[in-house]
């Protein structure tokens, strides 16, 4: 039962992808690898979330699992690395608890009673430290992989300086 | 290879109309500079470049004589194209291993340019459906999820919409965080649904400054950390105008 409910969740984390896929124009034969990216990346995250390993380390490692498939993808089908990685990471961006922030900043402003205030901040800074924390997780996993990767292509392409098309980086 | 058969002055436009298109299409600035070095060396020049978030600037010298070339040029924002951004790395190799001439970069460029976007309709339904996804994967049920959708749909509408207009850009994110949330908040005021406010949190997230972002940490860990920040501002500014947009429908369905 948890395992069909993770699968579904990947699968419609795939479907968010492809949304935003299309939103930023991509071309259409990256379309079903950004779809499979977004799948693989959700089941990570939502299967290190079971095993309790909190929400930051799991986008973290759905993250950085993206990324260095992107990378590979790159290769395969001629598009540069970011276009696979930025549509797949967005259904992981913590709009949630951004979304529960915001709204505790907004009644942070006419609660009087000092329990409730004192309550509400608790959770409105709970809720931003995930977001803000879950985007940086994001965006270094997604970047670290191409870091790591760059310097190999580099050298790649001056070692093998006859007409082999590394059209990745 | 040809060496300086071209003039440098074209030479140096076309540079900057590839940089300036790649920076507006959502690509980092390590990415922007690698392009725009590889396709010079591709035409046999070295650059030395300064790119910022609205501007570029470009000085090209011919390795044999000691000529240099320099000029600047103001990169006004698109949107997020990533065709875009796949030709010109596409382009940037036929340059270096094909030699492709001025004349052939141009032609591909205006190509590119040229290239249809994704019908509206398929662009508004299949966002749409990216919002009843963030309402599944955050526990809605199908009506949730419904909700979700058609609120996305008029808020990604009302957003083309205000671009059209030519509104400043964080106007439109108001303006369509502002529609989607209503429209939720509305079903949450009717109570349509068991969790009506899964789909009010998930009807705006379609505005989430993605790109700005992740390009944001990625050019801080370049060490493009002056690109990085503005990015980062960019991205905060979104969010707020995001945050108002909630703000203004709260207001109103609550009073």
């Amino acid at each position: 039962m948890i395992l069909l409910d993770i699968l579904s969740k990947s699968v419609w984390a795939g479907i968010a992808a492809i949304g935003f896929a299309i939103l930023f124009n991509v071309p259409r034969r990256v379309i079903f690898p950004i779809w499979a990216l977004g799948a693989i990346g959700g089941l990570i995250k939502f299967t290190a979330m079971y095993f309790e390993s909190g929400i930051v380390f799991a986008s973290f490692l759905g993250a950085t699992v993206i990324g260095i498939i992107s990378i590979k993808m790159a290769h395969m089908r001629k598009s540069p690395p970011l276009v696979f990685s930025i549509p797949s990471v967005i259904p992981m961006v913590p709009g949630f608890f951004a979304y529960n922030m915001m709204l505790g900043l907004i009644a942070l402003t006419s609660i009087e009673n000092t329990e409730a205030y004192l309550q509400t901040l608790i959770e409105t800074v709970n809720n931003g430290a995930k977001a803000m924390f879950i985007l940086i997780s994001l965006g270094i996993g997604v970047a670290l992989p191409m870091l790591i990767m760059r310097k190999e292509s580099i050298k790649k392409s001056k070692l093998a300086r006859a007409k082999k098309t590394v059209a990745g980086s | 290879m040809k060496r300086l058969k071209e003039d440098a002055q074209s030479a140096g436009n076309i540079l900057l109309e590839v940089g300036s298109l790649l920076m507006s299409s959502g690509a980092s600035t390590h990415r922007t500079r690698l392009t725009m070095e590889r396709i010079a060396k591709g035409l046999g020049y070295g650059i030395e470049l300064l790119i910022t978030q609205r501007a570029l600037m470009l000085t090209i010298i011919e390795k044999e004589q000691e000529h240099f070339f320099s000029r600047m040029k103001r990169i006004s924002p698109h949107g997020v194209n990533f065709r875009m951004v796949s030709g010109i790395s596409h382009l940037s190799w036929n340059v270096l291993e094909d030699n492709w001439t001025i004349a052939q970069i141009s032609d591909e460029l205006k190509r590119l340019k040229s290239l249809p976007h994704y019908p509206r309709l398929v662009v508004l339904s299949l966002v749409g459906l990216a919002g009843a996804a963030f309402c599944h994967i955050f526990g809605g049920g199908y009506i949730e999820m419904t909700v979700a959708f058609v609120a996305t749909f008029a808020g990604l509408f009302t957003r083309q919409e205000a671009h059209r207009l030519k509104f400043n850009p964080y106007l439109c994110v108001f303006f369509a965080a502002f529609v989607a949330s209503l429209i939720a908040g509305l079903a949450e005021h009717f109570k349509i649904g068991l969790q009506p406010d899964k789909a009010v949190a998930t009807s705006v997230l379609f505005l989430v400054p993605g790109v700005p972002l992740i390009n944001s940490v990625t050019d801080l860990m370049d060490g493009n950390i002056q690109n990085g920040m503005v990015r980062a501002m960019n991205g905060l500014m979104i969010a707020f105008s995001i945050a108002m947009g909630l703000f203004a429908a709260k207001m109103i369905l609550n009073f």
